[in-house]
């Protein structure tokens, strides 16, 4: 009877013009950037972040989520037709997708993305409102220690699964933490690594920061080399994949559903780590492996199916433990805390316009995707066609009038520079954003929730074991970080090793 | 990467010892009661051991470099026109002002990186930036800089 209730509520509020409209507006914003490749969901949600001040809290999240998953479904029309990921978690799609729109297949290849993403969507929001409530029930039992140590686990997960050395992942996570520590200590009030600038006193912001790494390294990183993209030639009519298509396809986009959704609920997972993990379970389920990387359907249904069920899960961790599980919740949990709003498992009972409006506004997203993404394929094809040169100063203005109109001032534009700087050398050398970002957003709470639990414990890191959830996420962080070191457990899932 | 891994481990390494004596200036409080210096300590006493392991691994690595350079010989100049572009953006937006600052630099940056026709130049950054005036300054009512133009 709750869900009937919900279900009502969640309808109620997306269907109010203004939240069906920032909706529509969200998922288109989300298909544009997920076929542009060279700006993604991060860059972009952090960019329209200052613009939704001067909307509702529940427009402006609904806009927000609607970019991320929109990004999902655009993302693999980049890689489809021009073997060029349009956003990094639909890069295991160009595999198959590539392939098959070189045979003549672009229609279907298409069609079944479309398809995949929108059934993996709509289920993934069905498990979401089954789960979230006694989710966010159980987290009620969660004090400082529990918190600090899910925050910890998040970090190793991230590290874990990091493409890269873990070493590195977890330097950066260290670089993080740091950054998150500059601005004024909110215990004692004291200032931080400020050096009496007015602009540093609130803490480093986010925007300028994710601007810079993303959005700014990512621009000085292509126009080093010269891109020349290709699009397929191929004939976009038959968009609706046929009967034995859907015969290959449907069991990879349910498995993809569940895989997708459980990684992008699981800290530090995400849509990228998903499609990847569900790419490689099809092709072990497969009776044909052989055909994966020549263009089989169900090489492009599970991952599409899978990054958006991700996608979509990983609100769960955000909306009903208040801790993001990826870089584009902790900039939704920042676009949350602008707005006054103090996401955790309260946030079900003193906002649930909220929290079941965004859930509602998921599935009606979902709808406009799959009619954005179908019929109107041919406009998005041709705004694959603009070229770069042309492209760049455009990404370019958006990050400055992003990391600009925050707080109307220049220190922030120059600390977007900084970051940019230091995200193309890291990226030169290998360092990865991710870590650092998910860290520097978890750096205040983690730092509440340690000096907490220290107060409580009179000091003693004991408390971190004695309590039984605490327990199990330390042990499980711990087991995460010291695996390269076991004979045996030597070999970590990551993306590297698919491709 | 053996050689990079190492310099880049260096300057870790340096960025570590930097937030420690910076931490350690600020109060630490105890174990029952840290203070505002105790997490930066830590996360730069980690931050050190992790950049020491690296440079140690690098070194022991027996993988030689692939790549002579990380950075494209041909195509650097590009980079510090882009970078120096967005400084004097910086500098001079509120001078300028949002409309002529956001015109003059994209004109450069169509022109400067990889040339566009002058009509393309100086059309597009026209229309972008009468664009993004339109919709954040009139529509989003973001409050962006007036500069000599008064706009």
């Amino acid at each position: 009877m709750d869900l009937l209730t919900n279900l009502q509520l969640a309808f109620a509020v997306t269907f109010q013009a203004n939240n069906l409209f920032f909706c529509f507006l969200g998922v288109l914003i989300g298909t544009l950037i997920g076929v542009l490749p060279g700006i993604g969901p991060v860059a972009t949600i952090s960019l329209l972040l200052p613009s939704t001040f001067h909307i509702t809290p529940v427009s402006a999240i609904i806009m927000l989520a609607g970019i991320y998953y929109g990004a999902m479904y655009g993302g693999s029309t980049t890689s489809i037709l021009v073997n060029i990921p349009g956003e990094a978690a639909s890069v295991v799609t160009c595999l198959d997708g590539y392939q098959m729109a070189r045979q003549g297949r672009a229609g279907p290849a298409l069609g079944i993305a479309a398809f995949g993403s929108f059934i993996a969507g709509t289920l993934a929001v069905i498990i979401i409102m089954l789960i979230a409530p006694p989710l966010a029930k159980f987290a009620l039992k969660f004090g400082p220690p529990e918190y600090f140590t899910l925050m910890f686990l998040g970090l190793a997960v991230l590290t874990y699964l990091a493409s890269g050395s873990m070493l590195k992942a977890l330097m950066m996570a260290c670089v993080g933490i740091f950054l998150g520590t500059i601005g004024t200590d909110t215990i004692s009030g004291l200032e931080r690594f400020t050096y009496r600038s007015y602009t540093l006193m609130d803490g480093l912001g986010l925007v300028p920061v994710i601007m810079g790494l993303f959005g700014i390294a990512e621009v000085l990183l292509n126009i080093e080399q010269s891109i020349k993209r290709e699009i397929y030639k191929t004939k976009l009519s038959n968009l609706l994949p046929t009967l034995q298509d859907w015969k290959d396809s449907i069991m990879a986009i349910i498995r993809g559903t569940f895989i997708g959704f459980f990684l992008g609920i699981l800290p530090g997972g995400g849509a990228v780590i998903a499609s990847f993990g569900a790419y490689a379970v099809e092709k072990r389920f497969s009776k044909h492996p052989e055909k994966f990387g020549s263009g089989a359907i169900e090489g492009v249904a599970s991952p599409e199916s899978a990054n958006n069920a991700a996608s979509q899960g990983a609100f769960i961790p955000l909306l009903t433990l208040g801790i993001p599980a990826n870089v584009v919740m902790a900039i939704l949990l920042g676009a949350l805390m602008i707005h006054g709003i103090k996401p955790g498992p309260l946030l079900m009972k003193h906002h649930p316009n909220l929290f079941w409006g965004v859930l509602g506004s998921m599935y009606v997203g979902n709808v406009m995707l799959l009619i954005l993404n179908l019929p109107l394929i041919g406009i998005w094809v041709k705004i694959l066609k603009i070229p770069y040169p042309i492209l760049f100063p455009l990404i370019l203005l958006f990050c400055l009038i992003g990391s600009y109109s925050l707080n109307n001032n220049v220190m922030e534009i120059l600390i977007m520079i900084l970051f940019g700087i230091v995200g193309y050398l890291m990226k030169k050398f290998e360092y990865e954003g991710a870590p650092l970002i998910l860290a520097f957003v978890l750096s205040p709470l983690l730092e509440n929730a340690l000096r907490q639990s220290l107060i409580m414990s009179h000091g003693s890191f004991a408390i971190f074991l004695t309590r039984p959830i605490s327990l199990v996420f330390f042990i499980v962080s711990i087991l995460l970080l010291v695996s390269p070191l076991i004979p045996g457990l030597k070999k970590r899932p990551k993306g590297g090793d698919i491709v | 990467m053996k050689k990079y891994d190492q310099m880049s481990s260096l300057v870790w390494l340096l960025f570590a010892l930097y937030i420690c004596l910076e931490s350690i200036r600020l109060p630490l409080g105890s174990w029952r009661d840290p203070g505002a210096g105790f997490l930066p300590l830590g996360s730069g006493i980690f931050l050190g051991f992790l950049s020491i392991v690296s440079y140690l691994q690098a070194h022991l690595s027996r993988s030689e470099d692939v790549r002579d350079s990380w950075y494209s010989k041909e195509r650097w100049k590009n980079l510090i026109l882009v970078l120096a572009a967005l400084l004097a953006y910086a500098i001079f937006l509120e001078i300028l002002g949002f409309l002529l600052g956001t015109f003059l630099l994209l004109i450069f940056l169509f022109r400067g990186i990889e040339p566009q026709r002058w009509a393309v130049a100086i059309g597009g950054s026209a229309l972008a930036s009468f664009l993004s005036y339109a919709v954040f300054e009139l529509w989003l009512r973001t409050q962006l800089p007036k500069g000599i133009l008064g706009l």
